[in-house]
C-alpha cells in the first residue's frame, strides 16, 4: 500500500498542470470486497463550481464511488484529495466537516420529526459539539441552526410545510427535503444520488431547476440515469463501467464516444 | 430476534414534537410529585410500611427513567442496566462502611461509579448494533455479577473480603446529611423523592438540549445522522455514561435503605425487569416508564406471595405487547386524543387475539 501510494504521489508531482483548480481528486481509487473489485483504479478530477455527472450501467461502481468519497467505505487502495487535503479513510462525520455532503437515492430522513427539525438537526452539527452548553441549553435557544434551516427550506421551496411532520410530505417534497438536509451542512461539494429518480416530469423539472440553482455556489457530483438531464446540466461526465473509469469529458465528447455507446448497449441488455 | 428487537424499538407512544414533554404534561408531573410529597406524612400515620414500598417504587422509577433515556430516547437497548445500579450500590456500601456515611460524598461517588462503569461498557459495546449491543451489555453485567459473587477483588488484593461474596455486605448504616434522622422513613422518602424529581428534571433538560436532539436523531435514523456530521459512537457512549450515572445514583440510594449490598442488585433479572417496566410504561416518554416501574414494584409486593412472581411478570409483559404495545403512556395518550377510537381499537385487539387463539 505505502509503496503504491508513494508512486502515486510522485505521479501527481509530474503532472500538476491540470489539477490547479480541482476541488476533488481521486488517484487510483480502488475498493475490493473480497474477490469483487467494486471500483478499480479510478482517477478523477472534479473542477470547482462545476456539475459532474457519473453515469454507467448498474453495478458499474457509481454508488461505491460515492461511499468511498463520503467515508462509508475505506479505500482498499488509492487516494482521495479534497481541497488539497487527503481524506481517504476518514469517518463520514469527519468528511462532512471537511465540506463534502451527500444526499441519498432513497428518502432517508427523520420521519418522526417535523420538516424544519430535520433540517435544523443537520445545521446544528456546525454549531455544537460536546461543551457544557450543548448539554444544558434548550436546542431552540440556538438561533443560527433555526435560521439556517429556514433559509434552506425557502431555497428548496418547503418553507410552507416547515412545521409539518416530515412523514406527511409528498414524494417530491420528500426528495427536496433530502436535498435540504444535505444543504444544511453548508457543503462545498455535494454528492447527489439519483435526485430525480421516480419523479413525475413536473417534479423532475423543478428538481433540475433546483440543481442548477444549487450549482451556482456549490460543486456538484450527480449520479443520474436520465440522459436528457445528464446532457443538459453537466459540465463534465464521467462514465464508469465494471468498476473502471471508461472516460471523462464534456457532454458533447461523451455522446460521440464509441466505447460509451458500447458499454451502454451491453449494460442495457443486462438490466 | 432482530425483527423482534426492531418491533420493540418502534413502540413509542409520542411521535413528533420538539419537546419530550408538553407544558401540560410538565404541569401534571409537577402536581404528581407535589402530591407524592404531600401524601408522605399521611401514609406514615396510617401505615408506615407503605413508605418502604413507595421508596422501592421511587428507586425503580429512577432506574426505569435511566434506562428510558438510553433505550426509549436514544434507541439503544441496554440489557445490562443492573451493572451500573449494582456498581453504584456496592461503592456506596463500601464507602459508608469504610470511609464516611456523608450523603454529600457517597451519592456523588455512586453517580460517578455508574458513569465510569457505563462508559467502559458503552465504549466497548456501541460498535455493535441493535440486538448485539443488548447482548454485549448483558454479558458485561453478568461479568460484574460474577466478580461481586465470587469476590474477585478480594482475591486480587489478597484481602479477606471486599464485596462479601454471595452474602454481600451487611449492616450498611444510613446516610448522614445536615443532621437529618434518616431512621425516620419519611425523611428517607423525601430524600429519594427529591432526587428522583431532580433526575427527571435534569433528563428532560438534557433530552431537549442540542445533545439530546442528536440522540433522538440517532434513534430515528442512525445511518443518516453520521452523514450530517455527528460522531454517532461518541454520542452513544456519552449518553450511555449519563444514563449509567442515574442508575448508579439509584443504587446509592437503595443500598443504605435496605442496609444490604448483595449480588442480587446485579442479577440479570433486574435488567430484565427494567426493560419490562419501560415497555409497560411506554418507552421514550420518561413519565411512562416511571409509572410502569411503580406499578411493577407495587404488583410484585402485593402479588409476589400469590404465585411465582416471574410468571405474573411474564404474563403482564405478554399482555402489554399484545394489547398495548405502546404501553400505559400510549394508552393514556390514545384515550386523551380520541376515547372512542381508543376503545374501538382495544376491542378489536381483543377480538383479533381471541380469533388467533381459537385458530
Amino acid at each position: 500500500m505505502s509503496s503504491n501510494a508513494d508512486e502515486l504521489e510522485r505521479a501527481d508531482v509530474s503532472q500538476p498542470s491540470t489539477s490547479s483548480d480541482a476541488i476533488l481528486r481521486t488517484d487510483g481509487l480502488t475498493k475490493r470486497f473480497g474477490p469483487l473489485t467494486a471500483t478499480d483504479n479510478i482517477s478523477l478530477e472534479i473542477q470547482e463550481n462545476s456539475i459532474t455527472s457519473i453515469i454507467g450501467p448498474n453495478g458499474a461502481g457509481k454508488t461505491t464511488l460515492f461511499n468511498l468519497i463520503t467515508g462509508k467505505y475505506e479505500p482498499t487502495d488509492g487516494k482521495i484529495v479534497f481541497q488539497n487535503e487527503s481524506i481517504g479513510g476518514k469517518d463520514p462525520h469527519q468528511i462532512v466537516r471537511h465540506g463534502i455532503v451527500r444526499s441519498f437515492q432513497i428518502t432517508n430522513f427523520f420521519t418522526e420529526l417535523t420538516t424544519i427539525e430535520n433540517v435544523r438537526l443537520a445545521a446544528q452539527a456546525r454549531y455544537t459539539g460536546f461543551g457544557p452548553t450543548d448539554f444544558l441549553k434548550h436546542h431552540a435557544s440556538l438561533e443560527e441552526p433555526i435560521s439556517d434551516a429556514m433559509r434552506v427550506l425557502e431555497r428548496v421551496q418547503l418553507d410552507d410545510v416547515a412545521h409539518e411532520p416530515a412523514s406527511n410530505l409528498s414524494y417530491g417534497q420528500r426528495r427536496h427535503l433530502e436535498i435540504a438536509i444535505a444543504l444544511a451542512s453548508d457543503p462545498d461539494l455535494l454528492l447527489m444520488d439519483e435526485p430525480t429518480a421516480g419523479m413525475s416530469p413536473e417534479e423532475t423539472n423543478e428538481t433540475v431547476e433546483l440543481i442548477e440553482d444549487i450549482a451556482t455556489d456549490i460543486t456538484l457530483i450527480i449520479i443520474e440515469h436520465d440522459m436528457e438531464i445528464v446532457m443538459g446540466i453537466s459540465d463534465q461526465i464521467a462514465v464508469l463501467n465494471n468498476g473502471s473509469l471508461l472516460t471523462q469529458g464534456a457532454p458533447a465528447e461523451i455522446q460521440q464516444d464509441e466505447r460509451v455507446q458500447r458499454a451502454y448497449l451491453r449494460g442495457g441488455g443486462r438490466d | 430476534m432482530q425483527q423482534v428487537f426492531d418491533f420493540i424499538r418502534r413502540q413509542r407512544p409520542s411521535g413528533t414534537g420538539n419537546q419530550i414533554l408538553s407544558s401540560g404534561g410538565r404541569l401534571v408531573l409537577v402536581l404528581a410529585i407535589a402530591s407524592l410529597a404531600a401524601l408522605g406524612p399521611v401514609i406514615q400515620s396510617v401505615q408506615p410500611f407503605w413508605l418502604n414500598l413507595l421508596i422501592r417504587m421511587l428507586t425503580f422509577a429512577l432506574l426505569a427513567l435511566s434506562l428510558d433515556f438510553i433505550f426509549g430516547y436514544a434507541g439503544l437497548l441496554s440489557f445490562g442496566h443492573a451493572a451500573m445500579y449494582g456498581a453504584g450500590g456496592y461503592v456506596a456500601a463500601l464507602l459508608i462502611t469504610k470511609v464516611t456515611a456523608s450523603a454529600l460524598v457517597v451519592l456523588p461517588a455512586a453517580i460517578i461509579t455508574g458513569v465510569i462503569t457505563a462508559a467502559v461498557i458503552g465504549w466497548v459495546s456501541v460498535r455493535a448494533r441493535g440486538i448485539y449491543f443488548a447482548m454485549l451489555t448483558l454479558a458485561f453485567a453478568q461479568m460484574i455479577y460474577i466478580i461481586a459473587f465470587t469476590d474477585l477483588p478480594a482475591a486480587i488484593l489478597s484481602m479477606e473480603t471486599v464485596t462479601g461474596g454471595d452474602n454481600g455486605l451487611y449492616g450498611i448504616q444510613l446516610y448522614e446529611l445536615f443532621g437529618i434522622d434518616f431512621r425516620n422513613r419519611l425523611n428517607y422518602y423525601y430524600l429519594t423523592l427529591g432526587l428522583v424529581a431532580l433526575s427527571l428534571a435534569g433528563l428532560v433538560r438534557l433530552a431537549n438540549s442540542p445533545f439530546g436532539r442528536v440522540l433522538q436523531g440517532i434513534r430515528e435514523n442512525e445511518g443518516r445522522i453520521e452523514f450530517i456530521g455527528y460522531d454517532v459512537d461518541r454520542y452513544k457512549v456519552i449518553a450511555f455514561a449519563i444514563s449509567g450515572g442515574f442508575a448508579g445514583l439509584a443504587g446509592g440510594l437503595y443500598v443504605p435503605f435496605q442496609s444490604v449490598a448483595n449480588p442480587e442488585l446485579l442479577h440479570w433479572t433486574v435488567s430484565g425487569e427494567l426493560v419490562v417496566m419501560v415497555l409497560l410504561g411506554g418507552m421514550g416518554t420518561f413519565w411512562g416508564p416511571m409509572v410502569g416501574a411503580g406499578l411493577v414494584v407495587f404488583l410484585e409486593d402485593r402479588l409476589g406471595g400469590v404465585a411465582s412472581w416471574e410468571v405474573i411478570l411474564g404474563g403482564l409483559f405478554v399482555a402489554v405487547v399484545i394489547f398495548a404495545p405502546r404501553g400505559l403512556a400510549g394508552m393514556i395518550v390514545a384515550v386523551r386524543n380520541d376515547p372512542r377510537a381508543a376503545l374501538g381499537k382495544a376491542i378489536q385487539a381483543l377480538k383479533n387475539y381471541v380469533e388467533a387463539v381459537r385458530g
